[in-house]
């Protein structure tokens, strides 16, 4: 746990980077710093190990005063993970991992085989462990960078910016792998980016910067787009915080339609009567009860009854999703794109289990955001 | 007696200053020496240099040149144009012209050279041909360079013009002073010699710092000093 | 030919010039540290540097006679307060091209001052230091052979005597003799900087025909 008590950090120019900060870090979770540059993320972070000294207050991890630490001692005990990496150019990517074991006086045998231990778990194939930085891409290096802030197993890991430099299809990759580490080694993990849908993707916590130094809000993501404390969080949070925030309620409150669904072998006839009951699409499932695509009430109408309903020219399915692991935002994106303005449900092995609409959808997004703001009303009365 | 004893001694005995072997003659002789082997240097290595510079080409050469240049004695490439061209003017411009080309090549190369890729790519949009962007971008930008690449081969040219006189005595410069000195141990006139041509040392750089001061305009010797 | 004598010479010049480099080397690795520490050290001691490098080295031998007679010490002093004036810069922009994001990584890390100097910062300032070193060595031994006119020994000493005697052949012979032992050190020290810097890119970079420069780019600070 890192606890910072009304810190400031003044220059001796006269700025103030940070002002009477008090933020606390609950151990074994991610708090992400977010805010426009020059707000004072990136001073608070370097903070905390010491690469910058706060004029007034103090800084606690788990307890202690960081002030009486001794800096080197301190900072083997933090994992530090930069933009630009700043891995040793004269060194194997596996001596730069075994760096910090190195320097704690752990056997050269044993520091390297930790380190390949590390680049296994980042997704770094073992071959590369002789290689030097520059032979890496820049995805790569960064992995190498986690991994390296990991060797000593720290149990605190700060991140400045550390996906900001790779393009976005390798940052979502690395976002994703940090998530999935996160979830393997619980460390208490400080990580500052100015991209607020980083944040809100990987933090448990997400603390709001405002310029001057000072928090607007620090909040789950949930909370924040549920409520942003004033007109400055929601400006910085950006349009489109409604349907962002449908990602945390999850499609299994949802009632699917399963009676729209028949068999392949079904006849135009038995369609029909389910058409005729106010369902103006139905949805045609294969053997194994996987989805095969749609028919309207208007195609039924000029088909002779007895034709199979495998035969029929069908419109594609379009998306699907997963109840048990997708969210209402998925749901509805999926609806959205449908041809015929309905989402198939399916299982993880890609059976249907039932189909939403719009109004479906809307009835739950109503649930989710009703519990949603109780559960905001009774935290403000707590 | 220390060096400076001797040599206030002798440069304060009024003999020294007149007559064909007097200081004033020799340190005009010295500096003939330096600014013609300059002069025939310059006219030979600059165009070169910056022209190899705006092509590109050839820049792995003349760094390795001026590392080969390094190594060739002075003294021997003297003696070397004695036995070759017996006593003639030649026989010491060359040396100090041979000596003097590879600083002035390499600066202007790299100067030209290193000229920001932006700057050539601005102006050939705006319409600038080939040779204009070598006269009007090139070389203004690349003049510090230019003129710190003058500026060391004075020193070099300097110095080996002292030893010039090694040759015979149909050449002077300052250096006359101390290989006579030499010769007939006395010191006195040795430590004169040497005290005028740290003198003179000095002050050839201080003319290149002038120079540089009205020849480049101040915004490019900010920028080159900052690069430091 | 006295070929003993010769090589007495050549081993005598070699002393001459690679005295000064490594010596200039050992003063000029502290110094350089302090000037990158202290940065207002860094311009006196660099026109200090030019100073002393604008001075004929003949000059300077002489000016060292009534204090250390004509021995080896005369010439060796002026020649490594030149190298000098090639190897602190080398150093300060050795030291100084340590990419900032890797000395902050080093910190963060927990390495001490001391430590990061030695384990990061200098080895990677490594490829300049030697650009500076191949530059001091072989201009010191070039040089050295001036020694001759003091009456010390080194190569020099054919020149002058090849010149009385009128015998060409010692006058080549020198010649070539200083020339292939600075290339050779100079070698020496390409093949070091191999060895010691396994992690670097292929040669032929901007920036390493900007070290290798050396001293023939340094902007200097009267």
């Amino acid at each position: 746990m890192i606890t910072f008590d009304s810190v400031t950090k003044r220059y001796p120019d006269g700025t103030v980077a940070v002002d009477a900060l008090d933020l606390e870090i609950p151990a074994g979770k991610t708090v992400v710093l977010v805010g426009p540059s020059g707000c004072g993320k990136t001073t608070t972070l370097r903070m905390i190990n010491r690469l910058i000294e706060p004029t007034e207050g103090k800084i606690f991890l788990d307890g202690q005063d960081i002030q009486q630490a001794n800096p080197s001692t301190l900072r083997r005990g933090i994992g530090y993970v930069i933009q630009q990496t700043g891995l040793f150019p004269h060194r194997t990517i596996e001596d730069n991992i075994a760096t910090v074991p190195l320097l704690n006086g752990w056997a050269k045998a044993k520091a390297r085989a930790r380190a390949r231990e590390l680049m296994e778990l980042v997704g770094l194939d073992q071959g590369m462990a002789r290689r030097y930085p520059h032979q890496l891409s820049g995805g790569q290096q960064q992995r190498v960078g986690v991994a390296r802030a990991l060797a000593a197993d720290p149990p605190v890991l700060l991140m400045d910016e550390p996906f900001s430099a790779v393009d976005p299809i390798v940052r979502a990759t690395l976002q994703d792998e940090l998530i999935r580490l996160q979830g393997e080694l619980h460390k208490t993990i400080v990580m500052v980016t100015h991209d607020v849908e980083e944040a809100i993707k990987v933090g448990d916590i997400v603390a709001v910067f405002r310029p001057g130094g000072h928090l607007a809000q620090v909040d789950t993501p949930e909370h924040l787009l549920g409520a942003p404390a004033d007109d400055y969080v929601e400006g910085f949070i950006g349009f489109d915080r409604g349907i962002r925030r449908l990602s945390f309620f999850s499609a299994n409150s949802l009632d699917l339609d399963s009676d729209v669904v028949l068999g392949e072998n079904a006849t135009v006839d038995e369609a029909r009567a389910l058409a005729g009951r106010g369902r103006p699409w139905v949805l045609v499932a294969d053997a194994e009860r996987r989805p095969r695509g749609w028919v309207s009430a208007a195609d039924l109408a000029s088909r002779p009854g007895t034709e199979r309903l495998g035969q029929l020219p069908l419109v594609p399915v379009g998306h699907t999703f997963r109840p048990e692991l997708d969210s209402l935002r998925v749901a509805l994106d999926a609806t959205v794109l449908s041809r015929t303005e309905r989402a198939v449900a399916v299982e993880s092995e890609g059976r249907v289990l039932g189909v939403t609409s719009y109004e479906q959808l809307r009835d739950a997004i109503r649930k989710a955001e009703q519990a949603a703001d109780d559960e905001l009303a009774q935290g403000a009365a707590t | 007696m220390s060096f400076f004893s001797f040599a206030w001694n002798w440069l304060n005995s009024a003999s020294q200053w007149q007559g064909a072997n007097g200081i004033p003659i020799r340190v005009g002789q010295h500096l003939y020496y330096t600014g013609l082997a300059l002069l025939v240097a310059a006219l030979i290595a600059l165009p070169i240099g910056v022209l190899i510079g705006h092509y590109g080409r050839g820049g792995f050469i003349a760094v390795n040149l001026a590392n080969v240049w390094r190594a060739i004695p002075t003294l021997g490439l003297l003696i070397l144009m004695v036995k070759l061209l017996g006593f003639s003017y030649l026989t010491w411009l060359i040396p100090l012209v041979v000596l003097a080309i590879p600083p002035i090549l390499v600066n202007a190369f790299e100067g030209v050279a290193s000229v920001d890729r932006d700057l050539k790519d601005a102006a050939r949009g705006m319409g600038m041909t080939d040779q204009q962007i070598l006269r009007k971008v090139e070389i203004p930008v690349a003049l510090p360079l230019i003129m710190l690449g003058l500026r060391t081969a004075a020193i070099f040219v300097v110095a080996t013009a002292t030893i010039a006189a090694v040759i015979g005595f149909g050449v002077g410069g300052l250096g006359r002073y101390i290989l006579d000195g030499l010769a007939t141990n006395n010191y006195g006139e040795v430590a004169g010699g040497a005290a005028l041509v740290v003198v003179l040392a000095l002050l050839v750089q201080f003319a290149f710092v002038g120079l540089r001061r009205l020849v480049v305009p101040a915004p490019l010797r900010d920028l080159a000093r900052a690069d430091s | 030919m006295n070929w003993p004598q010769f090589w007495q010479y050549t081993a005598a010049n070699a002393l001459l010039g690679i005295v000064p480099a490594v010596v200039g080397l050992a003063i000029s690795v502290p110094l350089g540290i302090a000037c990158v520490r202290w940065r207002w050290l860094y311009g006196p001691v660099l026109s200090a540097t030019s100073v002393i490098y604008a001075i004929p080295s003949l000059a300077l031998f002489v000016v060292l006679i009534p204090s250390t007679g004509l021995g080896n010490l005369t010439v060796i002093i002026p020649l490594t307060l030149f190298s000098l004036c090639v190897l602190v810069p080398n150093v300060v922009d050795g030291l100084r091209s340590v990419p900032e994001p890797v000395r902050q990584a080093a910190t963060a890390m927990g390495f001490g001052t001391v430590r990061r100097l030695v384990r990061v910062e200098l080895p990677l300032a490594v490829p300049i230091v030697i650009a500076g070193l191949r530059v001091a060595v072989v201009s010191s031994i070039s040089l050295a052979s001036v020694s001759t006119l003091i009456g010390v020994a080194s190569l020099g000493y054919f020149f002058i005597d090849g010149l009385q005697r009128d015998f060409s052949e010692e006058i080549y012979a020198a010649i070539v003799a200083v020339i292939v032992l600075a290339l050779g050190c100079d070698l020496i020290l390409v093949l070091a900087r191999r060895l010691l810097t396994p992690w670097s890119r292929k040669q032929g970079g901007r920036a390493t025909i900007n070290a290798e420069g050396g001293q023939l780019l340094q902007e200097q600070a009267i």
